[in-house]
């Protein structure tokens, strides 16, 4: 009894020292150097958007992406949105480069109009990242679309398609006088210079326009009944190609290929209803991230604005039938927001 | 003036009819009644939208928010039904909208006198604006299930014609019907062609011009729900197209003068062919956009000045105001 | 007590100013200024560094580009037309810069000079339509407005590429696009100057009230001999070049030929144009109201787009602005007039003591008689509206008349009449000097000679003007009669500054000294303000001391004495007041007396009035012009007075029938003669124990050689 008692002093006064030692002994914590110079960098820092215009799924989908990245850090998120026009996006950057904010978001009209302005904008100190559209002018990053790809990877896509039937293949492009829709143009070039099999029976502009999508490929279609395959430069415009091409009854008999940003309402239930064969998408919300991400890298990194230039094309992902089911293949933008 | 209007209409039927023929010899699968079909389908959204103008340049006035009524109206019906509404509630509250709309521009230029090209400037300006900001989350407005079954006015064929073709005839008529056979469509010709006299004679010109707009704005927002099924979804951003320029020439071209009281809905549909020429002939010998829009524009142009010199504008007779 | 209070209050107290300040042209502009400042007060408190130097450069660059095509637009607005096709210019001259610069590698002064080169090319394209072939403005240049921009996409295409690879550094060019000097934006310091040099060119110069005109009314113009087509095509040309220089800014300062550009340019500029409140439909305009507008317009935009605001909240914001001023902007053009008509007639205090009686049995000078009922007449429904009436030195007879001539009846029956000469205005006073010219008054127009062989010579219309007077008081309104002096000096009343001839009675029922009279030296030509501040100086003769004139204030019932040399000199004084009735015309009577005509006898109720200028305000304001109290001009008689200011004879006729009106008179060879405003009629009337040989002008200088 004696010795179980003194045996639980022992043991009490052992738990009683461990219990004061505890701390002491326990797994200690790291302080990881970098991470409040992160927060620092960015804390109070403002970051301009300007897209051509806002309403629509893109930017509307880089916008709610890049504020839920960058808000929680502190920084301010502005927004200038000229509305489609590019004289208005033009003043804005001119004022912004006066504002002095430490990054810009630059989605061009052109390859153009804003380039010298950029180029100032780097001078004067402030990170410019061009996004989707890029300009004449590099600047410390471009994020967004391979054009270039999107335009040989439709082409491919119809090209195959049509084989074993009447190679007989349309184009329908956005306005000539932008850019992305020459790139995909020259995308398309690249791969029928390949097969000279293909006709292309017309290639005109609707001017990102989908009634005048609608009007031209119905004309096409009644003087190409045996039409294969229709290239399309973006789906907004697209759904009239799509429409066209329904009221002939001739869906699945011509392969309608386009691109997007992958909405789930334009991209992945038009392709579930057929109207597209193939969409691919840019995936605006790993977009949006990806800009994010070239944010917080630049105001972290104390580089200075124009001495590093890079460039991060987006991993297209093609939308057909087989995938269009799937939750990961298109997004909506209330979730994005959420 | 009588004569000056008939010889414009005249030589633009007559530039069509040269067109038409050139085509029909030259080009391969022009002159096939599916291409014709195809023709009139292709502009009868314009021509919808040119019965909506005729109406008020006809009254001495001119709307250039029509495609604010165009677009925004019919988006607001889409994008009621994919957020779960009933498509009946939709389209009322659309027409709603659209009347509410009208009475303002009809209120703007009758009471408070604001010239009509500012007023309706301005107003197209405040609908699109008020669509992007309130109204519609992206602005291509998707079609959705609700909706289905109502694509049947812009697509498929009423007896062998397609949809849109019948919507532009049955628009056709209820315009001609309210010029030609109401008392109201005779007042409307007698404000555009003397307001003053009008107003002196005991024609209550103001409810009639208000009237004149909200019936306008019906008809632009009928046009847009008929684009919106043909293309299966509604693609606001065409407000910022040059789609209203088209319209006004569809009219002007027609032979309805800006000084208003004169020409009819035949007018229109002239205009409305020639325009339709042009642009399928063009489509089909695979000319660019930027092409067709310079051969259109010159040929407007001959068929304007042809017309310049077969009835020059005399000093004397000229009407103040009349640009 | 109450009476001198109101004397002193309506002394010193400028009520007239409030409806001349209105009544300036700039009041026009009025709202869309007001606007341009609450708008530029909102966004500097709610923008941090809104009115910093680099924010207001960027802005006045901006503003500059836009605010050159503003020009332009304003231009063709004004002169009736509308330019759509002005963004298409935009682009198509834009490209014409770069591509010349950047392709061709031109010097920058050849680039410029070849852009505008283009521009005006670009317009003239739109001025032959419209000016010579008379297409309609707003079909033609939508049309081009289509064609630009095809030929422009249609060359972009081919050349984007090579524009778009060059990035010229080149000093002078650069300067144009983001230099400048003292911190002024080369664009802002081109557009300084060519808005001021426009303003006087629309102002001032010929051109500019051509094209004015041709907008208020083409077919008037047109009719007036104006080159209609001509200047309606060069108004498309200079809108062209103006857009050009624009187009040039911008290239230097974007270096771009992006596809949009100048997309929607119309819109916005005309947007600007009317808000700044230049008509559609032509005549009216300045350069202010386009810069107010354009300013308006881009501090909208740009102000909303720096705060955050969404593309469609923009928009609504500024189509909700644009229609508010519009409303604003409309009531108060289309109230303006109202107004001004309503605080414009500003009464004042007058008082007069009781008349002196007229009535017969009454005894006195005025005592009424019945001498004038059976006047001769003369050129009976012949001639309208001889307000004053003279006889040459052959005896003669000349009148004016409404429709702008001076008559003339032959002596010695005064049957035969001619159109002695053409003026244009309505002749009152008349006189002639030694070499027998006849100098006449016209009103609204000044003071004109017609030489003896009818050729019409202006001699003036114009005084000095003077620094206090808000009205422009330098042109004369109401030259209204006349005398010379022995050295050739022209003494002539002008009866107010503040009101056109035919408003003349609401001058009287103002009752302020709006009148003045005006010296014109023959010698010199030159002309100035000898005394101002009268209450309708009308009649003026030089009396007989050869170094006064006396002069009829009509409103004043009173004739004073002007001092023009001699030891009193530059004084005046009263020669007769309270005066039964409103004097007019003053001529020499052959005993060396002077005649005066009376042209309207005073009444009880308008002499209580003018001691009541309240009630004359309210009744001004509230009731329509022809119900208003007017001094009577039914009765009128002719008196003699002598050189104390006593009057010696009057001459009456009660029944008016005959020879209803008397506005002057003249004594010839026996005889005197009389003229009436209203009257179709000349009056003859033979005195008594007159000289039967005096002949005015030869008894002062002598019998002419």
């Amino acid at each position: 009894m004696k010795y179980a008692v003194r045996t639980a002093k022992v043991i009490a006064a052992a738990l009683g020292l461990a219990a004061i030692a505890a701390p002491a002994l326990a797994q200690q914590g790291l302080d990881e150097p970098f991470q409040k110079p992160f927060k620092e960098a960015l804390a109070g820092k403002t970051v301009a958007y300007v897209p051509v215009a806002m309403n629509f799924d893109l930017t509307e989908g880089w916008y709610a992406g890049m504020k839920k990245e960058l808000e929680p850090l502190g920084v301010k998120f502005e927004i200038r949105d000229p509305n489609w026009n590019t004289n208005a996006g033009a003043q804005a950057v001119t004022s912004l480069i006066s504002e002095k904010p430490a990054v810009m978001v630059i989605h061009n009209p052109d390859v153009q109009t804003y380039a010298k302005l950029l180029q100032r904008a780097e001078n004067e100190g402030i990170y410019v990242i061009q996004i989707n559209m890029g300009s004449a002018y590099r600047s410390s990053a471009f994020v967004g679309a391979n054009w270039i790809e999107i335009g040989e990877k439709d082409t491919e896509a119809v090209v195959k398609a049509c084989q074993g039937k009447s190679n007989k293949i349309a184009i329908v492009q956005g306005a000539l006088s932008a850019a992305a829709s020459a790139y995909t143009l020259k995308g398309v070039e690249n791969v029928l210079a390949k097969h000279p099999e293909i006709k292309v029976v017309s290639s005109q502009a609707a001017d990102w326009d989908a009634a005048k999508a609608k009007a031209i490929t119905q004309t096409v279609l009644k003087q190409n009944p045996d039409l294969c395959g229709i290239v399309g430069f973006w789906d907004g415009m697209d759904i009239g190609t799509a429409a066209a091409v329904k009221e002939a009854g001739l869906t699945g008999k011509v392969f309608v290929a386009t691109s997007g940003g992958g909405e789930r309402k334009g991209a992945c239930e038009l392709v579930k209803s057929g109207a597209f064969d193939l969409n691919l998408s840019y995936d605006v919300p790993t977009q949006a991230a990806q800009m994010a991400g070239t944010i917080k890298w630049l105001l972290s990194s104390g580089a200075k604005a124009g001495s590093i230039k890079g460039s991060e094309y987006t991993t297209l992902i093609p939308i057909t039938k087989e995938n269009a089911d799937s939750q990961t293949s298109c997004w909506n933008l209330s979730d994005l927001k959420k | 003036m009588k004569r000056f209007r008939f010889n414009q209409q005249e030589i633009v039927f007559a530039v069509f009819a040269v067109l038409f023929l050139a085509f029909s010899i030259f080009l391969r699968g022009f002159l096939t009644p599916e291409n014709m079909l195809t023709l009139l389908q292709n502009v009868a959204v314009l021509g919808i939208l040119g019965l909506a103008m005729a109406l008020v340049v006809i009254g001495r006035g001119i709307d250039i928010s029509l495609i604010a009524a165009l677009a925004v109206p019919p988006g607001l019906v889409l994008q009621m039904v994919q957020n779960g509404h009933s498509l009946p509630a939709s389209l009322l509250t659309a027409v709603l909208l659209t009347i509410a709309f009208g009475l303002v521009n009809g209120w703007l230029i009758a009471y408070a006198e604001v010239p009509s090209l500012f007023a309706t400037l301005a107003t197209g300006l405040l609908l699109a604006g008020l669509g992007q900001a309130a109204l519609f989350q992206l602005d291509v407005v998707q079609w959705s299930d609700g909706m289905q079954g109502f694509e049947r006015l812009g697509q498929g064929t009423i007896l062998g014609v397609p949809t849109s073709i019948v919507m532009f005839a049955i628009a056709c008529v209820v315009v001609a019907f309210l010029l030609r056979q109401t008392r109201w469509g005779a007042y409307i010709y007698a404000i555009g062609d003397n307001p003053y006299a009008a107003r002196v004679t005991g024609i209550p010109s103001r409810p009639i011009i208000v009237l004149q707009y909200v019936v306008a704005a019906q008809i632009g927002c009928f046009a847009g729900l008929v684009m919106a099924a043909s293309v299966n979804s509604m693609p606001t951003r065409v407000f910022n197209s040059t789609l209203i320029y088209d319209v006004i020439l569809v009219v002007v071209l027609g032979g309805i003068g800006l000084s208003g009281g004169r020409g009819g809905v035949l007018n229109v549909i002239i205009g409305t062919l020639l325009i339709g020429t042009m642009l399928n002939g063009m489509t089909i010998m695979d000319i660019s956009y930027a092409g067709q829009n310079l051969v259109k524009g010159v040929v407007l142009l001959l068929a304007v000045i042809t017309d310049s010199f077969l009835n020059p504008r005399n000093e004397e007779t000229a009407q103040q105001g009349d640009i | 007590m109450r009476d001198t209070l109101t004397s002193l209050r309506y002394r010193y107290w400028p009520d007239h100013l409030l409806g001349e300040i209105l009544s300036k042209r700039w009041t026009e502009t009025a709202i869309p200024v007001i606007l341009l400042l609450i708008v530029g007060f909102a966004l500097s408190r709610s923008i941090d560094h809104f009115l910093s130097p680099a924010s207001l450069a960027d802005t006045a660059r901006q503003a500059g580009e836009i605010g050159f095509i503003g020009l332009g637009m304003a231009l063709v607005v004004i002169v009736g037309g509308i330019d759509l096709s002005v963004g298409s210019i935009f682009a198509l001259t834009d490209f014409c810069a770069l591509y010349l610069l950047d392709v061709l590698n031109w010097p920058v002064p050849a680039v410029v000079v070849a852009t505008l080169a283009c521009g005006a090319l670009l317009g003239a394209v739109n001025g032959v339509l419209i000016g010579y072939l008379r297409l309609r403005a707003f079909i033609t240049t939508l049309i081009t407005l289509i064609i630009y921009r095809s030929a422009f996409d249609l060359l972009i295409q081919r050349y984007s590429n090579s524009i778009a690879a060059a990035f010229p550094d080149i000093p002078s060019w650069n300067f144009i696009g983001g230099g400048d000097v003292f911190g002024i934006p080369s664009v802002a310091l081109v557009y300084i100057a060519i808005a001021i040099f426009g303003h006087i060119f629309m102002t001032r110069l010929r051109p500019g009230w051509h094209i004015t005109a041709i907008g208020g009314s083409r077919r008037s113009a047109y009719n007036s001999g104006i080159p209609v087509r001509r200047t309606i095509a060069l108004c498309y040309v200079a809108s062209g070049v103006l857009t050009s220089i624009a187009a040039l800014f911008f290239a230097a300062r974007l270096g771009t030929v992006g596809g949009d550009i100048g997309v929607g340019l119309e819109v916005i500029v005309l947007t600007a144009t009317v808000l700044g409140g230049i008509t559609l439909g032509g005549g009216k305009g300045s350069v202010a109201k386009s810069l107010v507008g354009v300013l308006i317009v881009l501090l909208i935009t740009n102000g909303l787009t720096t705060l955050n605001a969404r593309g469609g909240i923009n928009r609504m914001a500024l189509a909700g602005i644009l229609l508010l001023a519009a409303m604003v902007d409309i009531r108060w053009q289309k109230n303006r007039t109202r107004i001004i008509s309503k605080v414009y007639v500003a009464p004042t205090y007058h008082a007069l003591p009781p008349p002196p009686a007229t009535e017969i049995g009454q005894g006195g000078p005025f005592e009424q008689n019945d001498k004038l009922r059976d006047v001769e007449l003369i050129g009976l429904g012949r001639i309208e509206a001889p307000e004053d009436v003279i006889l040459d030195r052959n005896n003669n007879l000349y009148a004016g008349s409404r429709h702008g001539d001076i008559m003339r009846f032959f002596a010695p029956d005064y049957q035969r009449m001619e159109v002695f000469a053409h003026i244009g205005g309505q002749p009152l006073g008349m006189a002639f000097d030694r070499q027998d010219n006849l100098y006449v008054c016209i009103g609204g127009m000044g003071l004109y000679r017609i030489t003896p062989d009818g050729t019409v010579e202006k001699a003036t219309d114009e005084t000095n003007r003077s620094m206090h007077s808000v009205n422009d008081d330098s042109r004369l309104r109401l030259a209204d009669d006349l005398d010379i002096t022995d050295d050739g000096l022209i003494f002539f009343s002008e009866a107010t500054v503040r009101y056109e001839m035919d408003e003349w009675p609401i001058d009287g029922l103002e009752a302020r000294g709006n009148g003045r009279i005006i010296c014109y030296d023959t010698k010199t030509g030159a002309t100035h303000t000898a005394l101002r501040g009268l209450k309708f100086p009308n009649g003026i003769c030089v009396a007989s001391d050869g170094q006064s004139i006396l002069f009829a204030e009509t409103f004043g019932c009173s004739i004073k004495r002007l001092w023009f040399a001699g030891p009193k000199k530059g004084q005046v004084e009263v020669v007769m007041d309270n005066l039964p009735g409103y004097p007019d015309n003053i001529n020499l009577a052959s005993d060396g007396n002077y005649w005066l005509a009376l042209v309207g006898m005073r009444s009880p109720s308008l002499d209580l009035a003018w001691k009541m200028p309240g009630f004359r305000r309210r009744m001004a304001k509230r009731v329509p012009v022809d119900e208003w109290l007017f001094p009577n001009i039914n009765t009128g008689c002719v008196v003699k007075f002598n050189e104390q200011g006593k009057i010696l004879e009057s001459f009456w006729d009660l029944r008016g029938e005959n020879h209803p009106m008397i506005t002057s008179m003249r004594e010839h060879r026996g005889y005197l003669y009389l003229g009436g405003i209203m009257n179709n009629r000349i009056g003859r009337y033979k005195l008594d124990n007159a000289d039967p040989n005096y002949v005015q002008y030869d008894k002062r200088w002598g019998k002419a050689s």
